[in-house]
């Protein structure tokens, strides 16, 4: 038994098994099973990120998700008087981008990295190809992408509603 | 919103594409085994991803892929050992008898021929004499020809064991392309390379199931029909088929004259053009439908085209390589217009019903 346990760690490999458990971690991806999870670390692609370094600005055209595996990264939003406010600070295991999955449109802030950063990328060609080659995967992201744009557009409406009270 | 606008460089990659492709042609037979071995690997690395999927150790599992192989390739060898040898020895000596066969029925029919001809009797000796004269030229160069290929078995040994190393470092260097890549660029980056993968991958594991099936059916199909050299032909045939439709005139060519030598009637010969004229026509239409989304997608002249462009300057590698390095033009223009457009604006937006309200 402990032979065929030390074959077993022989031949399985550390790092991917950590990957494997980062992403069952988060939400976006904590409904897949355990080959899917296998399958969707081999369509990520990884980049680490100096103290500083943008990730991307504000109006380029967005084409991937990130998910961010260690370090921080701040949004910003340039602002009516040219300056930039920072929107978030995403801390680790927080994804962001995701819209780009959905459409090909200028981003609406800007991301920088404010420290050393590990990030993990979902390209949206690669997740047209699981949606088409392992729908399972490619449907339980993009449902979890559809139910978060609903939250936010939810939590949009009633922001407005309230301000327009607020101003009657 | 900033007004620095994100460009990727494409000229610059056009311009540094283009060197290294001078470069690649400059050094073309120190690199042919690279080339091999990458490809050996990029069309093996599928494979070692469906068990890498499965958390095994990429190390491992190439090795153990290797040792199988090796196992596979030793217990096939010792299986077909007997029918090669036999089928070379038969086919060296018969080959002076085929000849000499081959000669006494093209001049019979060319004395039959120049009778027949509607032209007057000189002019259609002369005309028969330099066709027979130049068609038994060609077979008497034919083993030539075909010697001139050996070179490139001797890489038989050398490409497995480079394309061990690029196996072991799978998708390693993608990732040291995209960490180099500036920070901004890396969304381009990736999408270029997954436009390439894509249409190289789907190309050659395309290309790599067609040769299969039709040397199976070749094979198959050749000792039905009681066919001497058997193994030989159907595999001329089917590593013909990497270039378009050379595949299926080599085997009617290769088949049908040995069919014909064999039984000494054009009914066999025929018989054995029909066969490959049915696998070409099952290929068409069983097994290209289902690999049809593995095609580059390009029009009959371009294919032509770049063959002709690359049988003259890479020689028979040329002839295999010249489609899916067009394929990689292909992805490289298709990935700058899709950026242009989009960053200028030109792609289709937010899709219909956006102004209807949330409910």
């Amino acid at each position: 038994m402990s032979a065929l346990k030390s074959l077993k760690r022989w031949f399985i490999d550390p790092q991917f098994s950590r990957k494997k458990q980062f992403l069952r971690s988060l939400d976006i991806f904590k409904d897949l099973r355990d080959g899917e999870l296998g399958q969707l670390v081999q369509a990520l692609h990884s980049r680490s990120y100096r103290e500083g370094e943008v990730i991307f600005v504000e109006g380029d055209i967005g084409r991937a998700l990130f998910v961010l595996e260690t370090g921080a990264v701040e949004l910003t939003h340039l602002g009516a008087d040219g300056q930039p406010h920072v929107l978030y600070r995403l801390k680790p295991g927080d994804f962001f981008g995701e819209m780009a999955l959905l459409e090909s449109l200028p981003r609406t802030a800007t991301a920088k990295a404010t420290e050393k950063t590990h990030l993990h990328l979902l390209y949206k060609s690669k997740l047209d190809a699981l949606l088409s080659g392992e729908p399972r995967i490619g449907v339980t992201i993009m449902s979890h992408l559809a139910r978060l744009l609903s939250a936010r557009l939810r939590r949009l409406n009633s922001d407005s509603k309230l301000l327009t009270a607020k101003n009657d | 919103m900033t007004d620095k606008r994100r460009e990727f460089p494409f000229l610059p990659v056009f311009l540094v594409g283009g060197v290294a492709l001078f470069a690649f042609y400059q050094a073309r037979a120190a690199l042919t085994p690279f080339l091999l071995a990458a490809t050996f690997a990029y069309v093996l690395n599928p494979v070692v991803s469906y068990f890498e999927a499965h958390g095994l150790r990429r190390f491992h599992l190439v090795l153990c892929g290797y040792l199988a192989a090796l196992a596979l390739a030793a217990v096939a060898y010792a299986g077909l050992k007997s029918v090669l040898l036999e089928e070379t020895e038969r086919f060296q000596t018969r080959a002076p008898a085929y000849f000499q066969q081959f000669q006494r029925a093209a001049y019979a029919k060319q004395a039959m021929l120049s009778k027949n001809l509607p032209l007057p009797p000189k002019i259609a000796a002369n005309a028969l004499d330099s066709a027979l004269s130049g068609a038994l030229n060609t077979l008497r160069e034919l083993p030539s020809h075909i010697l001139a290929l050996l070179p490139l078995f001797a890489h038989a040994l050398l490409v497995p064991f480079i394309g061990f190393f690029f196996l072991l470092d799978g998708p390693g260097g993608v990732d040291r392309i995209i960490q180099t890549c500036p920070s901004r660029l890396v969304e381009q980056a990736i999408h270029l390379l997954s436009e390439i993968d894509m249409a190289l991958g789907n190309y050659l594991r395309g290309l790599i199931i067609v040769v299969t099936i039709i040397f199976i059916l070749s094979f198959l199909g050749l000792i039905a029909l009681g066919v001497d050299n058997a193994l030989i032909i159907a595999a001329i045939s089917a590593l013909s088929s990497v270039v378009p439709y050379f595949g299926l005139v080599m085997g009617i060519l290769v088949g049908s004259a040995m069919a014909f030598y064999q039984f000494g009637a054009a009914m066999a010969a025929a018989k054995v053009a029909l066969l490959f004229l049915a696998i070409r026509g099952l290929e068409e239409t069983l097994i290209q439908p289902l690999i049809a989304r593995h095609s580059l997608h390009m029009h009959a002249m371009t294919n032509l085209l770049v063959l002709i462009l690359g049988g003259e300057m890479f020689g028979f590698l040329g002839l295999v390589f010249a489609v899916p390095a067009a394929g990689i033009v292909k992805a490289l223009v298709s990935v700058t217009w899709s950026w242009y457009s989009s960053e200028r604006g030109l792609a289709p937006g937010a899709a219909a019903g956006a102004g209807v309200p949330y409910t």
